[in-house]
């Protein structure tokens, strides 16, 4: 698996009908309520069976030699979605192009906190690697290096030149005061948002799929405060705002958080009044009776997963078919994963089903 | 003198701009040139979204065909022009 060069010459018009048709097939393809259903009946060995006769057959094939068990599917996993998010990379041109390295950046910050975690917690470089996902722009020379990095610091430098260089720099005192992770993962998510935003927020427009595009990058940033900000409050930890809401969000402020100081009823009636009150209002009810955060961070899964749904079919030729399909991957990923791991540990089958989110 | 001069001219060049002008067979031809560029462009997006489906699935190619010569009726029915002008 070769990393595509993501920086190649961006001039000229995007493509949007045969990204779409491709990504619109591969949609479909992915395991339906019926896969689900097989699922998580099999063990461990039945999945991977499974999957060898599915599209992860050459993943599977491939790691088979290496891994075992719940391993295997993991790693088959994630390198089937790398695969997957590296092919729309390769077929994308123009402004299409560069919509999706930008969203895609998200598995950067991701291959970023994995090693930062890593390298904190002792693990081997092998370890490390077979974590990560290679699906963003840092290329395999940067992610060997930083994977390689014996502490904290050589991955920060590493690191120089990429947009996550300046916010890491920037949270590294607080990380050698304190000898916690949070600030540098925040670091590293904000650099990931902002950069995101920042790009929609040039051409900020008022209608239009960018606008649409717009509003679901709000939406993402809004929900992930928003179970950020309910685990803190759950947990009854007194960490400050500031350390981890997002900026571009329409729903929270840091100092909006402050002073509701963590009490989780008060934050269910904000995201009740909101205006995505209408798509959670079942999953809100859910949290107040249940007590349960899952089911929430599921339904808000769901809820994002059918927004761009429906912006796809509102706007087919745009980048929001893109977004719907590597929402429905990722999540897909997800669901096997939680079948396997849940298996491994032996959850029955109930307790794995609420585990799964599925449209 | 002037004025004879003028009108002589205005018939001559009235003359030479009925030559440049386009006979009716001429304006079938640009109506017709016109609806080719139009089937060209529709077919420029349904021909890469076909291309597309067919690279993730070959049982898509008849269905990506028929799509893609859809917009060929735009000029087939304009071809039609040529006929009804005197």
């Amino acid at each position: 698996m070769t990393p595509t060069s993501t920086t190649r010459d961006t001039g000229g018009s995007s493509n949007p009908e045969f990204v779409n048709a491709r990504v619109r097939s591969r949609r479909a393809a992915l395991f339906d309520d019926e896969d689900y259903r097989k699922l998580v009946r099999m063990g461990p060995g039945g999945i991977a069976r499974f999957m060898e006769e599915s599209e992860y057959e050459t993943e599977i094939n491939a790691l088979a030699s290496r891994h075992d068990g719940v391993d295997l599917i993991e790693y088959a996993l994630n390198r089937n979605l790398a695969k997957h998010f590296d092919d729309l990379l390769r077929w994308s041109e123009g402004e299409l192009h560069e919509q999706i390295v930008r969203y895609l950046r998200f598995y950067d910050a991701w291959n970023v906190k994995t090693a930062i975690r890593g390298v904190y917690s002792g693990s081997s470089p092998e370890e490390i690697r077979d974590d990560l996902i290679q699906a963003g722009e840092l290329d395999e020379t940067v992610l060997d290096r930083i994977v390689e990095a014996d502490s904290i610091e050589a991955i920060v430098e590493a690191l120089e030149g990429t947009l996550f260089e300046e916010p890491l720099v920037a949270a590294y005192d607080q990380f050698e005061n304190e000898e916690v992770l949070i600030p540098l993962e925040n670091a590293v998510d904000r650099a990931f948002y902002s950069e995101l935003l920042a790009e929609v927020d040039d051409t900020r427009q008022q209608e239009g799929p960018l606008a649409l595009y717009q509003e679901f990058l709000v939406a993402e940033i809004d929900f992930l405060n928003a179970r950020n900000a309910l685990r803190v409050a759950r947990s009854g930890a007194d960490i400050d705002p500031d350390d981890y809401v997002i900026e571009g969000g329409d729903l929270f402020s840091a100092d909006e958080l402050r002073t509701i100081g963590g009490d989780p009823d008060q934050l269910v009636e904000i995201l009740r009044d909101s205006e995505y009150g209408d798509e959670l209002s079942g999953a809100l009810d859910q949290l107040r009776e249940a007590d349960s955060l899952i089911e929430f961070e599921h339904a808000l899964d769901a809820a994002l997963q059918e927004y761009t749904d429906h912006l796809s079919n509102v706007y087919p030729v745009s980048i929001t078919a893109v977004m719907s399909y590597v929402l429905a991957k990722r999540l897909e990923v997800e669901n096997i994963r939680a079948i396997a791991r849940g298996k491994e540990v032996g959850l029955d089958q109930q307790q794995i089903e609420e585990e799964l989110v599925i449209q | 003198m002037i004025d004879t001069i003028d009108a002589a001219s205005i018939v001559l060049q009235q003359e030479s701009v009925q030559k440049l002008f386009l006979n009716n067979k001429g304006a079938a031809a640009i109506a017709v040139g016109l609806a080719a560029i139009g089937t060209g462009y529709a077919q420029r997006g349904i021909g890469s979204a076909a291309v597309g489906a067919v690279a993730e699935d070959s049982d898509n190619l008849v269905p990506g065909l028929i799509f893609t010569a859809l917009p060929e009726t735009l000029i087939i029915i304009a071809l039609v022009t040529i006929f009804v002008v005197p």
